[in-house]
């Protein structure tokens, strides 16, 4: 009989297996595609194949992103930087109150010895995509693949997602299954790395950034359209998300409103 | 030392992500120092190695632990504070307490699976504090000596069940 010990073991290890296994292979954010490779992926399945058919004519590339679990965090991170690259106003904005953010956070007690190294990065890199020239872009995907930047706006934008939630703590309750408090779920789900994101994750972070974020839910469900969430509901999307029961990539549109 | 000269992506890489982690430790010691949470005593002197601490723990007043002294030793991998800390007690006296096991392996689902970078040496020993503080009856876990005979020497190896946080 195998002791609890060894199994235990060997299901951490075959979970590590499939980390490294998963980051050897793809990066934290990849190349923009061509829409159309996600063909290839489905070709024997007609649910699929009508979707990304639906999905072909509103968006045209696709840029993956790693399934580990930050997907949403970093996919978002990611695509609304890159889409400020060139509109000043939005891109000013975003950055006073990105500075502004931390003494916010301070304020919900958040350590602050721990919480301005990540604020550091993460101003870092929004600095990055308002300084320079031409080579924002690569310097943006650079940092952005760079685990030593990428984790720590991760991170950064879970707390503020977190900060969010707990404001309007009251709000929340409403929406969190369990007895969990919603500062016990922001502990618990938001701000580890790693834990997956969910509709309240989304729109956490959508509100306390004020940046609208669609996605298209791509699922086995019937029809042949893509379904699309904006969150918050009702505002502009600025980033636009592909989900994939348990990910997320980015998407980019065909003609792209600003 | 030599590694700072070099030109190449993946070594500068390699430097950013230690100076990070180094000043992040630096940091946490220092603070640690200058305000321990009660009854936490922390040598300034941790040695040469930044990645193992020990740090100094007394039972609280009005606690079941009063006048008891433990040690816990943290162990931080070069992924810190990406991955959580190795939490452990060692020494002659460890708690007696049901998430504490006797070879000082502690349950604590902040030390894995709740784990968040933005936690810190400190925030780990105030729950440890308020864990012990708060123990009503002294005993080890139920499945200790099974536990302490088959574990592995690590406890984040442990695959834990959280389902009782009310001691």
């Amino acid at each position: 009989m195998e002791s609890n010990a060894s199994q235990d073991e060997l299901i951490i290890q075959q979970h590590r297996e499939i980390e490294r296994e998963i980051s050897d292979t793809i990066k934290l954010i990849g190349e923009k595609e061509n829409l159309s490779t996600l063909k290839n992926e489905y070709i024997n399945d007609p649910v699929y194949q009508k979707k990304i058919l639906d999905l072909c004519n509103k968006y045209e590339n696709i840029r993956r992103t790693r399934p580990d679990g930050n997907c949403f965090f970093r996919a978002f991170g990611f695509a609304y930087l890159e889409h400020l690259l060139d509109k000043k106003d939005q891109y000013e904005r975003f950055r006073e109150l990105a500075e502004k953010s931390k003494d916010q956070l301070i304020a919900l007690r958040f350590p602050k010895f721990t919480l301005e190294d990540f604020h550091d990065v993460f101003m870092e890199v929004v600095n990055a995509v308002g300084e320079g020239g031409e080579e924002r872009m690569s310097e943006l995907y650079r940092m952005f693949n760079e685990q030593g930047y990428s984790d720590y706006v991760v991170v950064y934008l879970r707390l503020i997602a977190s900060a969010h939630l707990q404001e309007k703590a009251e709000f929340y309750q409403n929406f969190i299954e369990g007895n969990r408090t919603v500062i016990d779920f922001c502990h618990q789900e938001v701000e580890p790395m790693y834990k997956e994101s969910d509709h309240i994750h989304i729109i956490a972070l959508s509100s306390a950034l004020d940046v609208g974020i669609r996605v298209r839910y791509m699922d086995r469900g019937d029809g042949s359209e893509v379904i699309a969430h904006d969150f918050p509901e009702g505002t502009a999307p600025r980033v636009h998300l592909l989900y994939r029961p348990g990910h997320y990539d980015i998407l980019y549109e065909k003609n792209p409103s600003s | 030392m030599a590694l700072r000269f070099s030109k190449s992506k993946h070594n500068t890489k390699v430097i950013l992500d230690g100076e990070r982690w180094e000043r992040r430790l630096q940091k946490e010691l220092m603070s640690l120092i200058k305000e321990p949470p009660p009854g936490v005593v922390v040598d300034s002197d941790q040695g040469e190695n930044l990645s193992l601490w020990t740090i100094k723990m007394r039972g609280a007043e009005g606690t079941l632990y009063e006048g008891e002294n433990f040690t816990l030793q943290f162990k931080f991998s070069p992924k810190y504070p990406f991955d959580s800390p190795e939490v452990t007690f060692i020494g002659p006296n460890i708690p007696v307490h049901p998430h504490v096991y006797s070879n000082g392996h502690i349950c604590l689902s902040i030390l894995t699976d709740d784990w968040s970078p933005a936690l810190s040496v400190q925030t780990v020993c105030l729950s440890i504090v308020s864990m012990l503080s708060s123990c009503k009856e002294k005993k080890r876990p139920p499945d200790n000596s099974f536990y302490v005979k088959t574990c592995n020497k690590n406890p984040k190896k442990t695959k834990w069940w959280y389902h009782d946080d009310t001691v």
